[in-house]
């Protein structure tokens, strides 16, 4: 555990009795999220004071009595976030013991709840409500109360229950090692000496076993019995900003709107600043007298925490965003934070002499975007192919510069390998999308009158693996207006004319 | 318009490897079909497909050209032409000095190393695809024509890939310029424009990507094909077609000219090489027959001798008696074997021990005048120290007169669908099932079509196990030579039918592990018996060794121990050598699918009267009762009853190990048939001649090879009955090899009564030994995870001073808790620390200690361990060793076996025919044979013995997963007797391998 680097655990038990007075414990929040219409900022930082005992660490005393709530598959941070909540609900001391556990300290509660069936009934409720399955035990360190609720049980075998320390090493002794989730080495290690349960090791001599086995093992042995105290660290909730304000009166036009979402997102600036966090998305709810809200979402490319860029982008956003109904409430709902990474300004401004258009051009493109849709703003890159409808393609915007940078590694490496580098071939800027059928007179095409070859052919097979194998002689021909054109001639019968492209 | 004459002067095959797509055949013969006066085949740094083409060549009467492209890490791209025998030398120098500088498969040269090194040659500059950089081209042009001048030409290569007129316009300027005449030549990698889909799909495998992302690396069109003169003649002004004819005429060397040069060292000062053989065979043949050689015999080498003075083959003699000598002088165990190894003359040479007064020689099989080749033959050295032999050839020779032959690895099918289906990006699940066989090509037609012309197409030169190649002058100015993937180690660029067909010296130097398990045994045997015993030792013709080999108890013994094997004994009943030779080669797929087993067997027990299709056939195949089983008899057949000419036999033999790949065999067909026919063989004896020739094309074998090895089966054979203990620790010592894992090799040692020990700290060595005798200690080697360097640390801290704890012993063998706990995880600690539980303690607890800190009399108590029970210690055996010398796991099973009415294997023979059976047992090894059509062979082993099963397709189809994944099987099927053989047709396959928990038993898949 974490709390490990405050050196409790070296400390004997009887160092322990000094600090084990009653707990100053403060209720918080049990839900993840604050509730709605309090003000956001209420939430209080989990900073750990090392010296003092207090509600966030909290150490095994003699009298504590853990419940251990195992499920059956490990479970995502969210699933065990929740039910740490409900859990939260019968006791302030909850930890995690992640992908598949939770721990609660309930030796206070156990009267308050009715007794150790009504106990678990409530917990078991919460947990079906979730549709997990899950083992419950219960034992006076928080170890064996882990041990007993892994421990695989035949139907119809009691639950792993003890209440008193006295019974504690009987009831661990047939558990399978395994459940200490030891070092699998260490595992195996002991079922090569035949030491497949709980019991077989704490007989084995401390000395020995301390001494093949590190000091670890034997202190992880000692606070699975109470020998030595398992410092936990307590729950704190994940946290994201959300709030909800209303207007005196109600807003129809967009300037009064992001007018009166200024000072909320000042407040957020605020909020994000005291956390050093940023977010990546944020929510904003247009309420309506009925029906449901308009919602904006906003995406950052990178995690945004300056009000005036995020007010920016909503305001452009809720620019090209038609309203039903007049707004009566307004509510900014942030993802989850994340920590902040505070980019030094450059010294350059965007466009001086060494100032790079990096930073800018995906801003640029995001208000393009934000403004006339995800899929009007697209670039270009080239294809190295020979078929020309096929060598290049459309890509997206703000990955321009790192495609063609992607292309050109491609090929390079392709190149690298080729046999014969190939030789550079004149190739018109404007290629039709379709190319246009020419009338033959003669031997030669007709394009507004008849066509001059000044360089050709150019023969271009390829194309078979998709499908569009083409098999065509290209030229580059003079028309009567001077214009130069791209020009091809199929070698499959009926050998028709094609223009395919325009040189500039 | 009368048609320009056209030499084509640059032009890949298949052999410059995923450029050419064409193989070198093809090329000729398109070449000549359209009228080329000439074809220069031009591999990149290479000429390995030049035999190919020299031989295609020939037969069509297409001068052909020799020469290689390369291209230098300046840029500068050529291809030089060898115009004389020297010119040749030099381009193979060449070629060898670019390969040997890079890894393998790649070569670097610069043009000062092509300047330095090439002579008697031509040169084609080929400039690049882009002509802006002029001072540049006009730089390397210099070059050329201050190195070549007179020699070198600017190849004009117009494969419409933009304007041509203005290419050529553009080379003509700067050939002016430079002073270099112009020639056409059309780059050409294929023979047909239809081979461009394959041409990309191969630079697209090259380069690793995708045919739909090669882009640009791929070429823009097909035009790199052999063109016709017509369209030349279209494209190229007069003059530069005229010129190819020039440059072709100049070119006037052949392959023909190669002449071999046997190494010449072998012959003394004074001696010829006639005269020197002639006193080394008088001097062997007075060791083999001290009291004098028998007229039979003397007739024989007399008649040998002038074979191989006539054919100049004297070197060949000579230089194999060498390396025998040099073996022999190492006490390295070897043997010779094929078509001139068991001449009067090698048994006089010591080559091999088959005594030609034992075999009924043929001498037509010895040499054939008629082919001109040069005789056959296969040595093969105990598998441990053939390296030291091949160190010797290298020592001898030097690396520049000697070297590995090649072998060309070809694609097939599954690497031609896995390759291709990559560069067409079909999805790697579907190309698993096509290569498994569970989806059908054409679901990717392109695939299917792409694949069909790849098959055959050589995909990269490998080495072959041991043919070397000796030359009396330096190999490379003969063949050029690369770097193998083994360091240290070189090879030509011809594979062994390159060098038969250019009539080149070739000796096999290859690896048995059976030698290595009879030196072991002999050397034993020995020491038991107190006097020198060699393989001439071992007393001939023992009956009660027949007996044993009739009984089929054969587990160990050399090539007859698999169950095919060990089904036809009791049946064919050996009861001497040639009985043996013939065993040797009956199991095998020629007399299998020729249909040859059942009439022969009949015969022999005189079920059937010995009669003889005709006179010819009389005479060939009289040793065998009439019934053809030999790869010669066949040969011989062919030429005696079919009136083939012996070269026509030759290439029969040829095309038979190769119809598989290429098919081919139907022109034979016909004149085969024809030629019994004609002389009054029945219709149905010329088919099955026929069908045999098919079956020894999956795998022929010869009765020169076979006499060989019936030799060493005797010799194995003999141990086994003898000297168990001896014959089986050397088997373990020579592992891996055979068909028995050391599990069934040492329970099969103790059902004969040899007491066997368990590998131990205290008494074992590295190697199983023998100790009181006869008793066999298995060695630390059985250790698995202990390395053979803490093994002999341990036994020479030993031999100091007997162990007296773990901690003692890690301290002095300078053991770490890896060799520690093998050692414990094996129960080799076992007299040290007690069971394996306490010995894992002991070991946890011990480590060489530091020096700083001695860690004496650590006092800790002992730990309350339960010893484990006698399941866990057989399954931790198994793991461990392989092996179990406590009981057999079902033996613990027996009661619950018992219960679910399973009998015990050794009941089986009390039973009778067609009795419906329930069996379970180990799975020791299956087996589905090429030849028995989808039927697997499974051998099962219980406590009591051991049972053969027959799971026809159909029952292994259906119970697919029980038959592949048992570890322990339960069989219910119905018991088949024929004599004493035994099987059970299995018909319900249950795996109870839940039964044995984590027992890890050794099955041997075999195919």
């Amino acid at each position: 555990m974490k709390a490990s680097g405050l050196g409790l655990r070296a400390a004997s038990p009887d160092a322990l009795a000094d600090v084990a007075g009653p707990l100053p414990v403060t209720r918080r929040p049990s839900a993840a999220v604050a509730p709605a219409a309090v003000k956001p900022a209420t939430v209080t930082p989990a900073v750990v004071a090392p010296a003092a005992m207090t509600p966030a660490v909290a150490a095994a005393v003699a009298g504590d009595l853990w419940l251990a709530l195992h499920l059956a598959a490990p479970a995502s941070g969210p699933l065990l976030e929740r039910l740490a909540a409900s859990a939260g609900e019968i006791t302030p001391r909850v930890s995690l013991e992640p992908p598949d556990g939770v721990l609660l300290e309930v030796r206070g509660s156990l009267a308050l709840f009715g007794g150790v069936e009504a106990l678990c009934g409530k917990l078991r409720a919460a947990c079906r409500r979730e549709g997990v399955r899950v083992q419950l035990a219960l034992a006076p360190t928080p170890l064996a109360a882990l041990a007993g609720a892994r421990a695989p049980r035949r139907r119809g075998e009691a639950p792993f229950r003890v209440l008193h320390r006295a019974e504690l090493v009987g009831a661990l002794a047939p558990l399978p090692l395994g459940v200490l989730r030891l070092p699998q080495e260490t595992i195996e290690r002991l079922a090569k000496m035949g030491v497949g349960e709980i019991g077989q090791a704490l007989r084995l001599p401390r000395a020995g076993l301390a001494r093949r086995f590190g000091p670890a093992m034997l202190a992880a042995l000692d606070r699975l019995v109470g020998v030595e105290a398992e410092p936990r660290q307590n729950l704190s909730p994940r946290e994201r900003y959300r709030a909800r304000r209303e207007p005196s009166y109600e807003l129809t036009e967009q300037p009064a709107i992001i007018a009166f979402l200024a000072p909320m997102l000042a407040e957020l600036e605020a909020f994000l600043r005291g956390r050093q966090g940023s977010v990546t998305a944020l929510e904003c709810r247009l309420h309506h007298r009925e029906g449901a809200a308009t919602r904006c979402r906003l995406r950052f490319a990178q995690p945004a925490f300056a009000a005036a860029a995020i007010g920016f982008l909503l305001g452009e956003q809720l620019a090209a965003t038609a309203l039903a109904a007049p707004v009566t409430a307004c509510e900014l709902v942030s993802s989850r934070l994340v920590p902040r990474q505070s980019a030094s300004a450059a010294l350059w401004q965007p466009g001086e002499h060494g100032g790079s258009l990096a930073s800018e051009a995906p801003a640029l493109v995001e208000r393009l975007r934000a403004r006339l849709g995800e899929d009007s703003v697209y670039g270009l890159c080239l294809v190295p192919e020979h078929r020309p409808e096929a060598a290049w393609r459309r890509v997206a915007a703000l990955h321009m510069a790192a495609n063609n940078r992607q292309q050109a590694a491609g090929s390079q490496k392709a190149s690298a390998g080729a046999a014969r580098p190939q030789p550079a071939t004149r190739r018109p800027l404007w290629l039709l999308s379709t190319p246009l059928l020419l009338p033959a007179l003669g031997a030669w095409p007709h394009y507004e009158g008849p066509l001059e070859k000044l360089a050709g052919p150019e023969r271009i097979e390829t194309g078979w693996w998709d499908g569009r194998d083409i098999e065509r002689d290209y030229y580059v021909m003079r028309s009567r207006a001077a214009v130069q054109l791209w020009v091809y001639r199929q070698r499959r019968a009926p050998h028709e004319w094609f223009l395919h492209g325009v040189f500039g | 318009m009368t048609l320009p004459a056209y030499a084509e002067l640059h032009c890949l095959s298949n052999f410059t490897f995923l450029r050419g797509a064409s193989h070198p055949q093809e090329l000729v013969e398109r070449a000549h079909g359209l009228g080329y006066s000439a074809l220069a085949i031009t591999d990149e740094c290479s000429v390995a497909g030049i035999v190919r083409a020299h031989l295609a060549a020939k037969a069509c009467g297409l001068p052909l050209i020799v020469g290689a492209e390369f291209r230098l890490r300046c840029g500068l791209a050529l291809v030089a032409l060898a115009t004389d025998r020297l010119g040749y030398a030099s381009l193979c120098r060449l070629i060898t000095r670019g390969r040997r500088a890079a890894p393998k498969g790649r070569y670097d040269l610069g043009f000062d190393e092509v300047a330095a090194t090439l002579e008697h040659c031509l040169a084609l500059w080929l400039p690049p695809a882009s002509l802006a950089d002029e001072p540049q081209l006009l730089a390397m042009a210099g070059r050329i024509r201050e190195r070549f001048a007179g020699d070198a030409w600017l190849a004009v290569e117009l494969l419409r890939e933009g304007d041509d007129a203005a290419r050529l316009a553009a080379l003509a300027r700067l050939g002016a310029q430079a002073g270099l005449p112009l020639v056409a030549s059309g780059d050409v990698h294929m023979h047909l424009r239809a081979r461009r889909r394959l041409q990309d799909a191969l630079t697209a495998i090259r380069l690793g990507v995708p045919v739909a992302g090669a882009g640009q690396a791929l070429y823009r069109n097909g035009e790199r094909y052999l063109r016709e003169r017509g369209r030349l003649a279209k494209i190229h002004p007069a003059p530069l077609l005229a010129e190819t004819e020039a440059i072709a005429a100049r070119c006037r060397f052949s392959l023909d000219e190669l002449r071999y040069e046997y190494p010449r060292e072998l012959v003394p000062a004074g001696e010829t090489a006639a005269s020197h053989l002639r006193k080394l065979v008088e001097a062997g043949a007075r060791l083999r027959w001290p009291q004098g050689m028998p007229g039979k015999v003397r007739a024989l080498i007399e008649h040998e001798l002038a074979l191989i003075a006539e054919l100049r083959y004297e070197p060949y003699f000579l230089t194999v008696h060498d390396i025998v000598r040099f073996a022999r002088g190492e006490a390295i165990l070897c043997q010779g074997r094929g078509s001139a190894a068991n001449s009067a003359v090698c048994y006089a040479l010591g080559v091999t021990e088959v005594d030609p007064g034992r075999m009924q020689m043929l001498m037509e099989r010895f040499i054939s005048r008629e082919r001109n080749e040069p005789p056959d033959i296969d040595i093969d050295f105990e598998h441990e120290r053939r390296e030291e032999v091949i160190q010797y050839i290298y020592r001898k020779y030097g690396r520049e007169r000697t070297a590995l032959t090649a072998t060309v690895i070809t694609y097939h099918r599954r690497s031609a669908l896995r390759d291709l289906g990559k560069a067409l990006g079909v999805d790697a699940a579907s190309i698993a099932r096509m290569v498994a066989g569970t989806q059908p090509w054409d679901s990717a037609p392109d695939l299917a079509e792409l694949a069909q012309e790849l098959l055959g197409f050589p995909r990269h030169l490998s080495q072959h196990v041991g043919g070397f190649v000796i030359s009396a002058g330096p190999l490379a100015e003969l063949v050029p030579i690369e770097n193998a993937s083994m360091a240290e180690r070189t090879v030509i660029e011809w594979d062994k039918d390159d060098l038969d067909a250019l009539h080149l010296l070739k000796v096999d130097v290859l690896g048995l592990g059976m030698l290595a398990a009879i030196r072991r045994a002999l050397a034993s045997v020995a020491g038991l018996r107190g006097r020198p015993f060699g393989l001439a030792d071992v007393p001939q013709d023992d009956r009660d060794v027949y007996d044993m080999l009739c009984r089929a108890d054969t587990i160990g013994v050399f090539q007859v121990e698999s169950r095919a094997q060990m089904s036809m004994l009791p049946r064919l009943k050996p009861r001497n050598y040639y009985d043996l030779v013939i065993q040797v080669a009956i199991v095998r797929p020629g007399p299998i699918q020729g249909g040859m087993v059942h009439p022969y067997l009949r015969r022999r027990e005189r079920a059937e009267p010995i009669v003889y299709p005709g006179p010819e056939a009389r005479e060939v195949l009289e040793r065998t009762l009439g019934v053809p089983l030999f790869q010669e008899q066949v040969m011989q057949l062919a030429i005696k009853a079919a009136g083939f000419t012996p070269g026509e036999a030759d290439q029969l033999r040829r095309s038979m190990a190769a119809w598989k790949r290429h098919g081919g065999l139907g022109h034979f067909h016909d004149k085969l048939i024809g030629g019994l026919l004609e002389r009054g063989y029945s219709r149905e004896f010329a088919e099955q001649v026929f069908e045999q020739i098919k079956g020894f094309g999956e795998y022929g074998f010869p009765e020169s090879h076979a006499a060989s090895f019936a030799l060493l089966v005797y010799v194995s054979a003999w141990l086994k009955h003898h000297e168990p203990a001896a014959f089986t620790c050397a088997l373990l010592n020579s592992q891996p090899m055979g068909f028995y894992a050391p599990a069934q090799l040492v329970r099969d040692a103790r059902a004969h009564g040899v007491e066997v020990r368990a590998a131990t700290v205290i008494a074992s060595d590295w190697e199983c030994t023998l100790e009181e005798g006869r008793v066999l200690r298995l060695g630390l080697c059985m250790v698995s995870g202990l390395g053979a360097a803490p093994a002999r640390r341990l036994v020479a801290a030993r031999a100091r001073q007997a162990f007296l704890d773990v901690q003692d012993l890690a301290g002095r063998a300078a053991l770490d808790r890896r060799d520690l706990e093998a050692l414990a995880a094996a129960d080799a600690l076992a007299g040290l620390a007690g069971h394996r539980h306490l010995a894992f303690w002991e070991v946890a607890g011990s480590e060489a200690p530091l020096p700083t800190a001695p860690q004496a009399g650590i006092d800790e108590g002992l730990p309350l361990l339960a010893a484990p029970t006698e399941g866990q210690d057989i399954v931790a055996d198994y793991r461990t060793t392989g092996l179990t010398l406590r009981r057999h796991p079902l033996a613990l099973l027996r009661a619950r076996l018992a219960r679910a009415g399973l009998l015990p294997l050794r009941e089986l023979p009390q039973l009778e025919d067609g009795r419906r059976v329930r069996i379970a047992g180990l799975v020791l090894a299956r087996q589905r044979p090429g030849t028995a059509s989808g039927v697997t062979f499974v051998t099962i082993e219980d406590e009591t013995g051991h049972a053969n099963l027959v799971v026809w397709k159909q029952v292994g189809e259906a119970q697919h997963r029980p038959l592949v994944e048992s570890r322990l099987l339960e069989v219910h099927g119905r018991l088949q007797r024929q004599g004493e053989v035994l099987h059970v047709v299995a018909q319900r396959l249950i795996d109870r391998s839940a039964w044995i928990g984590a027992l890890r038993v050794r099955t041997r898949n075999f195919h």
